[in-house]
């Protein structure tokens, strides 16, 4: 019999039973290094928010004053007559701050990665693509008609291995797909590498830059950290991060721009973000270019809490940014380790298998530019109490 | 749902080898005349131990009497344990272990959970073929079988995680060295059928931290079209099958008959020579100039030429090419092996690949993996 609504409840249980189910704890105000979370005070480990913007008086006070301008919505889709002055400003913003000829937003960054690269690459050409990328770039991939090819992390060999492969068969285009900063080991592209082989082989660069910008290249991102900004041909972000906002960006040539304004799907049939999350955009870059001292401050923590935490016996992987996780092995432990912490006032989240390897589970800790030492050793008093308690250091 | 658990004991698997017999068939008395002493009874009690200390989920144990199951279970203190099979002789044989899987099928138990090596996984297979899922608890001289673990404390942790639904069933193959021809010199592993293996889930992503596991048949499913779209886009070319579990699935899904344990020759979509033997394929070759070879993994370690495949000889691989050489693979498969390995008895042609360091296999629908290689003779 054809089966009707059972299959819900049925594939939840499933899902549950194997663990593998997502419980949603809300917060009872804004996203800030002290937060509350259901009711309890804690401090904020799991935030994408690492330069405190979210909350920040200059964001704040540019959203209010759009809205009272321009209302709460956008009324349409950009292509239609969903574009307000407000929006082309930031596009410009955008541009001037990656150092790109051109630039456009998206609703998120998750539809920047799925309404492009599908238009980017179809029969005949290849994608080729690290295997942590994020989930939106893998689906933008699945939508391409192009074939696609996956390498170990950060592999260049491997790397090169698809891209000599690729030069025995005559693919129309091959573009290589990156994370600038890979969002569970807080690790950095090979840019430089990657830039030398695309050159070589003759392929084209896409960038994610979700967890980078405001964080690499004095918060300008992995173009600047690597300066590259211009050889870089497809520079995607997110507001969602540290600019504390939220909204996807891309970045490019003025064609690119063109392109993407006349073929992304999500861009074309889906509503413009709202005015006032343009101006608090604008204002984000506004503030990480005035208020150089955040980036570095963020950095300070990061260099402070890293050490300190090694030194503790902690495992941090291959942590080269604000995030740095701390590997404890398998995904018991890890959740264990995450209620402790919360028992504890301490908000962070346990990244298991399958998102990692089975002895790789970890807690993601995510550093924030205003952390003060106190913060910073109260985490690590925590972390040193519950690594004994638990056997991990 | 309890788990129920069919376990026996090969108490002779691995004593061939201690005494330079390599293998146990057949040849048990010599075995015994020059001094082998029992393996599998301490393989199967270190994994029993180990998951009764560790892990003890609540399971039904069905098994054998005495030292084919029975003690082991019972020094462990495992209360519920159901003899259904009586030894009756000293001397335990393969006859045994068919009759006791007999008994399994007839019960049903959900797993089967021996100790022995790929004989004691032939005769299991040869009675419950795909119907039982299987978990080899390695004993034996020769396991190149995809059934077992990596060691006995490893199967405790499979049993446990199975029970517990974080692994699942998926195909295997079941290899075997003729032991004969192996004890007169000559290395001939054999593929000799599918299994039901505990493997690991397919997991694709659903949220960020959010996973959902897909069943193995959709991924080969996808591979059966990404080869279907190959042929039609190389009409020119004669392709030539592979055995094994995976590549008879892509077969039996493009509607061609296909023989699972040998090489068969398809050309424009349709099957023109079937289990062919190094003579068959070389002369389909001298008709067809342009061909294309699919293989994938076989058995435990990743091979995809040189066990199971000998009729891809050397002389097979230089008229075809290397880079007409199209690997296709589960992720399960490589979740288990993450190696392509080769051993084709040839150094120059083993080296060629050795060179490559890594290949591109297909792993879903126009998605391919960089693959490390591993050859034998470098
Ligand atoms: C690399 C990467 N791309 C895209 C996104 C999604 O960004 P957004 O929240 O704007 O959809 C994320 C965030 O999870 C990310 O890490």
């Amino acid at each position: 019999m054809r089966e009707m609504t059972e299959f819900l409840g049925r594939e939840y249980e499933e899902m549950e039973k194997q663990g593998l189910t997502w419980v949603i704890k809300s917060l009872n105000g804004p996203s800030q290094p002290h937060v509350e979370v259901e009711g309890k005070k804690c401090i904020m480990l799991a935030s994408n928010n690492y330069l405190n913007l979210a909350n920040h008086p200059k964001l704040r006070e540019a959203a209010i004053k759009a809205i009272e301008k321009y209302g709460a919505g956008a009324g349409s889709d950009w292509s239609i007559a969903g574009t307000m002055d407000i929006h082309m400003e930031l596009y410009k913003k955008i541009a001037e701050f990656k150092g790109t000829e051109d630039a456009v937003t998206f609703q998120t960054g998750f539809a920047a990665n799925a309404g492009l690269i599908p238009q980017l690459a179809g029969k005949g050409d290849l994608l080729i693509s690290d295997e942590l990328n994020h989930g939106s770039i893998i689906d933008g991939v699945r939508l391409s008609k192009a074939e696609r090819a996956v390498y170990p992390h950060s592999d260049m060999g491997a790397l090169e291995k698809v891209l000599e492969e690729a030069n025995k068969k005559d693919y129309r285009r091959v573009i290589i797909l990156t994370d600038g900063v890979f969002s569970m080991d807080g690790d950095i592209a090979k840019m430089d590498e990657i830039h030398k082989l695309a050159e070589e082989y003759r392929a084209m660069i896409y960038v994610d830059d979700a967890h980078g910008e405001g964080v690499l290249g004095d918060g300008h991102g992995i173009g600047r950290h690597f300066d590259l900004e211009k050889e870089i041909h497809f520079q995607i972000g997110t507001f969602s991060k540290a600019f504390g906002s939220f909204g996807g960006m891309l970045a490019g040539s003025s064609d690119l721009i063109k392109f993407a304004y006349n073929k992304s799907r999500t861009w074309l049939l889906s509503a413009a973000f709202p005015p006032h999350v343009a101006a608090a955009n604008i204002a984000a870059l506004e503030v990480v270019e005035k208020e150089k001292d955040r980036v570095k401050r963020l950095w300070d923590n990061t260099k402070y809490f890293k050490k300190e935490i090694e030194s503790l016996g902690y495992d941090t992987g291959n942590s080269q940014t604000p995030i740095v996780p701390t590997i404890v092995g398998d995904s018991k432990k890890a959740k264990q380790l995450a209620e402790k912490l919360y028992e504890e006032g301490i908000f962070a989240l346990a990244i298991v298998y399958p998102m990692v390897a089975r002895d790789k589970a970890r807690i993601r800790n995510q550093m924030n530019a205003d952390f003060n030492r106190e913060d910073l050793d109260t985490i690590l008093n925590v972390y040193e109490k519950l690594g004994k308690e638990l056997k991990i250091v | 749902m309890i788990l129920t658990v069919g376990f026996i004991v090969n108490p002779i698997a691995g004593m061939g080898g201690r005494v330079g017999l390599k293998g146990t068939d057949n040849v048990v008395e010599e075995a015994k005349r020059k001094g082998a002493k029992p393996v599998s009874p301490f393989k199967a009690r270190e994994a029993i131990k180990e998951y009764v200390e560790k892990y003890n989920d609540d399971i039904r144990w069905v098994t054998c009497s005495g030292i084919m199951g029975e003690n082991i279970l019972r020094e462990n203190g495992i209360k519920s344990v159901e003899v259904i099979y009586n030894v009756t002789s000293r001397d335990t044989s393969a006859k045994d272990t068919k009759n006791a899987c007999k008994l399994f099928v007839e019960y049903p138990v959900d797993l089967i959970v021996f100790c022995g090596g790929d004989g004691t996984a032939r005769d299991i297979t040869s009675i419950v073929g795909t119907r039982i899922p299987i978990l080899g608890i390695p004993s034996g001289v020769k396991m190149h079988s995809g059934v077992f673990a990596i060691n006995p404390r490893i199967a405790a942790r499979v049993i446990h995680e199975f029970a517990n639904h974080k692994l699942t069933v998926g195909d295997v193959e079941i290899m075997d060295l003729d032991e004969e021809k192996y004890r007169q010199g000559e290395w001939n592993i054999k593929l000799f059928g599918i299994a039901k293996g505990i493997v690991e889930p397919i997991y694709v992503q659903v949220g960020k931290m959010s996973f959902e596991s897909i069943p193995e048949d959709d991924i080969k499913d996808e591979l059966a079209e990404y080869i279907e779209d190959e042929m039609k886009d190389n009409p020119e070319y004669v392709y030539f099958f592979g055995s094994g579990s995976t590549i008879d699935y892509i077969a039996r899904k493009l509607g061609l008959s296909n023989t699972l344990l040998g090489i068969d020759a398809v050309y424009r979509g349709k099957t023109i020579a079937q289990d062919l033997d190094e003579k068959g394929i070389l002369d389909i070759l001298d008709r067809y100039p342009k061909a294309k070879l699919i293989l994938s993994p076989i058995g435990a370690q990743g091979f995809i030429l040189g066990r199971g495949n000998l009729q891809i000889s050397p002389k097979v691989i230089r008229k075809i090419g290397i880079d007409n050489i199209i690997v296709v693979a589960t992720p399960s498969k490589l979740a288990a092996t993450p190696l392509i390995r080769i051993d084709t008895g040839d150094k120059e042609i083993d080296k060629l690949f050795a060179m490559k360091e890594q290949m591109l296999v297909i792993i879903g629908y126009r998605l391919m993996r960089v693959v490390k290689i591993q050859t034998n003779n470098i």
